[in-house]
């Protein structure tokens, strides 16, 4: 089931993904609105990365075509921020936690221009909106996974961006940060900013998104959670393991359900 | 043992090419890509011969082309054989370099009847030679040692390159993909870092040789990093490192009565295991780029 947003903000057309030949994603189509908080859901495997890189342009799609804004990516780069999947870079980097969050900045600083105090002042208050106040000047190959991931979403937010993707933001984030974190993104979204999440943990997916992506392989279904997670559309995108899919149709019975409460 | 102009002058120089290679090679290392350097100083052979062969002399600007053409072609059929045909990195990086490197074995046999090219030299160096190798121009004005300028303005180049490209070589360096996300030209940087790289290779090889050129690129930045993690002091203490190095190797091989250039590379060997001993256990990836040479 596929619901289009009306005037949306990004926009994929019939895309085709594949590596060496061999397709990974098939014929994705469907647009996204703004504004909304937005999970992307699948099992390992599923091409979910590779949506998010072909989105961002960092893998070539071999049909169909991306837009943003309603322009081409080229045209919005600055406007687009990433949280990577953690084990894309290497943290033995010599960098302090500052250091990396201040680059969120660069994209919007232009060659030759050197981060200053006001960049210094938007980093600070980014690690603040994570939590990671108490880390600033420790290096990063000194932290937890779970720091790490923050140090992440400290940095797209310091890039200030009007669409954010975000891959698995949440691994190895305990609980009580995820959730202050899913507060921050949800206060984000409403000053129109739209976040799009990939998320293995389909309990809190219930409670915080707006809007759903099931992909495996193929696209199973976008649109507003309430229309698209029902039980036949989960069994096609996890292929029906079923004591995981009785649980989460008793969730989709209670959608009031709040992990923190019980 | 003494203290004169000559020595001054070999020091002096020897100091500036450890420092452009160190300053280029703490970024390559960051990348995970000291091999690469290592590849690209080999793969230059063929563009200094042909280079030398087109311009009839060492000392043409010819050479410096022809050698920075093939270091960027070198880094590009790496980048082709690695993600194309899907080769591993490390086998790619080792069949670009020895072909190249052995297509310049036979042009220089094949052209060394034709012109004057020392293959010593080449592959070796001479930085003892320095103080009486001399800048003359057309009008027989003496100018000074010439490699010693080749040096400097070697350095200038690679340090203004550094300087004004920190923070987008900081962070592709760090996280290429998000450089790429957020507009900073990843590719371009590369590329750019590669041609420098090659242009240094170029630039020193009269000096310390084509192949003693690697260890200054790799060994310096993977002492400091034993020492450092923050950015500025890797940088800082790679260029103390660089000049530590000439003026150790200089006397040293004073004493020894052996080659300059040689001896660099050993003092920077040394220097480099003590740091392992002293440092080692805690941080590998510098440990591992440093295995290969
Ligand atoms: N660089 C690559 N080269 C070749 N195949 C790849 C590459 N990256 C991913 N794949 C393949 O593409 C498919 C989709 O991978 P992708 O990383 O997008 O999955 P995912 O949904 O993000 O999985 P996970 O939940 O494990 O992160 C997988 O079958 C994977 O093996
Ligand atoms: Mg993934």
């Amino acid at each position: 089931m596929i619901i289009q947003a009306e005037s949306p903000v990004l926009e994929i057309h019939d895309m085709t993904v594949s590596y060496d030949q061999s397709p990974v994603l098939w014929n994705v189509d469907f647009t996204l609105p703004s504004g909304q908080l937005i999970g992307v859901l699948g099992p390992n495997g599923a091409g979910k990365s590779t949506l998010i890189k072909a989105i961002m342009g960092l893998v070539e799609p071999s049909g169909g075509y991306v837009k943003v804004f309603d322009r081409s990516l080229a045209e919005v780069r600055s406007r687009i921020s990433y949280v990577p999947q953690r084990e894309s870079v290497d943290w033995n980097f010599p960098a302090s936690v500052l250091d990396v969050v201040i680059m969120g900045t660069y994209g919007k600083l232009g060659l030759f221009k050197r981060p200053g105090k006001r960049e210094k002042e938007v980093a600070l208050a980014s690690l603040d909106q994570v939590g990671m106040s108490a880390f600033v000047n420790r290096q990063i190959s000194e932290l937890s996974g779970g720091q790490q991931q923050r140090v992440f979403l400290a940095r797209a937010l310091a890039q200030d961006a009007d669409l954010y993707l975000m891959d698995e933001p949440f691994a190895g984030v305990d609980m009580a940060t995820e959730a202050t974190i899913f507060e921050l993104l949800k206060r984000m979204t409403k000053e129109g900013k739209t976040v799009v999440v990939v998320h293995h943990d389909i309990y809190s997916a219930m409670t915080y998104f707006d809007w759903m992506i099931m992909l495996n392989l193929h696209l199973v279904a976008s649109g507003p959670k309430n229309q698209v997670v029902t039980e036949e559309l989960l069994r096609k995108t996890y292929g029906g393991k079923l004591n995981l899919l009785s649980k989460v149709s008793e969730i989709v019975r209670k959608q009031d359900f709040n992990p923190l409460e019980s | 043992m003494s203290f004169d102009q000559n020595a001054f002058l070999i020091i002096l120089t020897g100091s500036l090419i450890a420092i452009s290679c160190g300053l280029l090679g703490v970024f390559m290392m960051l990348r995970k890509m000291s091999m690469t350097g290592d590849a690209i100083s080999h793969a230059v052979l063929p563009g200094i011969v042909i280079g030398f062969f087109v311009a009839g002399s060492q000392r043409g600007i010819e050479v410096i082309i022809g050698a920075g053409l093939l270091g960027i072609l070198a880094t590009l059929i790496i980048d082709w054989l690695r993600q194309k045909a899907r080769v591993q990195l490390d086998a790619s990086i080792g069949i670009t370099f020895t072909l190249l490197f052995a297509i310049g074995i036979i042009l220089i046999n094949m052209l060394a009847n034709n012109v004057d090219l020392d293959q010593e030299c080449v592959l070796y160096g001479e930085i003892a030679y320095i103080p009486i190798d001399l800048w003359i121009t057309g009008s027989g004005a003496v100018l000074g040692p010439r490699i010693t300028y080749l040096a400097l303005l070697n350095f200038t180049l690679v340090a203004g390159f550094i300087y004004f490209f920190f923070k987008e070589l900081t962070l592709t360096s760090f996280d290429e993909s998000f450089g790429s996300v957020i507009g900073i030209p990843s590719k371009g940087i590369n590329l750019a870092l590669m041609s420098m790289v090659s242009y240094t290779t170029v630039s020193s090889f009269e000096a310390v040789g084509a192949i003693l050129v690697v260890a200054l690129l790799v060994v310096p930045p993977a002492t400091a990093f034993l020492w450092t993690k923050n950015m500025m002091p890797l940088i800082k203490l790679t260029t103390v490192l660089g000049i530590a190095i000439s003026i150790l190797g200089y006397y040293l091989a004073y004493l020894f009565d052996s080659s300059i250039a040689g001896m660099m590379v050993s003092v920077a060997g040394v220097l480099f295991l003590l740091s392992a001993l002293i440092k080692g256990r805690s941080r590998k990836s510098a440990g591992t780029s440093i295995a290969n040479i």
